[in-house]
């Protein structure tokens, strides 16, 4: 008995003496960040319109209409209208403007073209786009929901066949 | 007469004492028992990786890092990536070293443990590689190799939330404290 009792002590020693030299080092690491709000914006295919040639779910997409005409046939997703002098093709294009850490509750959208033309007329959600100044698409935009925004093209009659019609669309969302 | 003749028997005898003791005086030696107790044990230092953001104090054990300006969709600093982007959250993240050194041991291997000192602020967690870390300490690795950097990721998983609606206080920095613990195996 007085044995088992000694054995008993000195194994608790034993556990004792190495847990008290179990080796530990310590450090402290201070982190830092400072949370800044931030929106995006991202061009989608709309499912009544020309799906996106590149860049869908990004902010840098291509929309190709393809041969157009005054009275042809028009592909999918186009929407053409004409007058006696010109004709008009549409596609439905939809804006995902995203907001992240803050209380913004709208955003306003404004569009410029890139480049001047002097010939074709530029709509962006029915409202005139030139690259003169910038034009405001919606003051009332929302956030995190596909928005259709059509891109429609007008076009002289007097237009050569072939012609290649080419810009581009500077889309500008600010959260209001 | 009697004191003159003292006098020159005392410096006769001065004389012959110096000179005696300086020839003496041709070898010296001693002896002196060192004793040097080798104590074994550990040490912990952050430093900073090439391909994270520069620490503060990098090379010690009370390191800093700070993320910058950090968003879900606007410019981050150097060193700073967003591997995961939701509707929910975002993740910032960085990488960062550290070096357990240790002497005097038969310990092959170390066990990291960390655990923030409080609770972390509103919208933000904290993980190092892929444990996210409470006040409680958490095992980050069981087989860490000493006397040489090893990296890890640390990110930040902000939600995306408006401030006020459970989401972080913008505009203003953020600041917690991650305490590490090296012990050897």
């Amino acid at each position: 008995m007085k044995k088992l009792a000694i054995v008993t002590v000195f194994a608790a020693l034993m556990m004792i003496s190495s847990a008290a030299f179990a080796q530990t080092a310590n450090g402290t690491l201070t982190v830092t960040a400072t949370v800044t709000g931030s929106i995006q914006l991202v061009f989608n295919s709309d499912a009544s319109g020309v799906a996106l040639a590149s860049g869908a779910g990004t902010n840098t997409a291509t929309l190709a209409f393809g041969p157009v005409s005054a009275f042809g046939a028009v592909a999918a997703g186009i929407v053409r209208s004409t007058t006696a002098t010109t004709f008009t093709v549409s596609s439905a294009v939809d804006v995902l403007v995203s907001k992240t850490n803050s209380a913004s509750a709208n955003y306003t959208l404004k569009a410029q073209l890139g480049a001047a033309d002097a010939v074709n007329n530029w709509t962006v959600g029915g409202v005139a786009v030139t690259n003169a100044a910038q034009s405001t698409v919606t003051a009332t935009g929302t956030y995190a929901a596909n928005s259709n925004f059509p891109v429609a093209i007008t076009v002289p009659f007097t237009t050569a066949s072939g012609t290649v019609i080419n810009n581009t669309i500077n889309y500008t969302a600010t959260a209001n | 007469m009697l004191n003159k003749r003292k006098s020159i028997r005392n410096l006769a005898l001065a004389v012959l004492l110096t000179s005696a003791s300086a020839l003496a005086q041709t070898t010296a030696s001693g002896v002196i028992n060192a004793t040097l107790v080798n104590k074994n044990g550990i040490s912990l230092q952050f430093d900073t990786d090439a391909s994270g953001v520069t620490l503060g104090a990098s090379g010690t054990a009370a390191a800093s890092v700070n993320f910058g300006v950090i968003s879900a969709f606007g410019p981050l600093a150097g060193g700073v990536t967003r591997p995961v982007v939701t509707a929910a959250n975002f993740t910032v993240r960085t990488i960062f070293d550290v070096q357990v050194i240790q002497g005097g041991l038969t310990s092959t291997s170390y066990t990291l443990t960390a655990n923030l000192a409080a609770a972390a602020p509103t919208g933000f967690a904290y993980k190092v590689d892929t444990v996210t870390l409470t006040t409680a300490a958490q095992t980050i690795q069981t087989t860490g190799t000493y006397n040489t950097d090893v990296a890890h990721n640390l990110d930040l998983v902000v939600s995306t939330a408006a401030p006020g609606a459970g989401g972080p206080a913008t505009g203003t920095p953020i600041t917690a404290t991650i305490n590490f613990t090296a012990t050897a195996n």
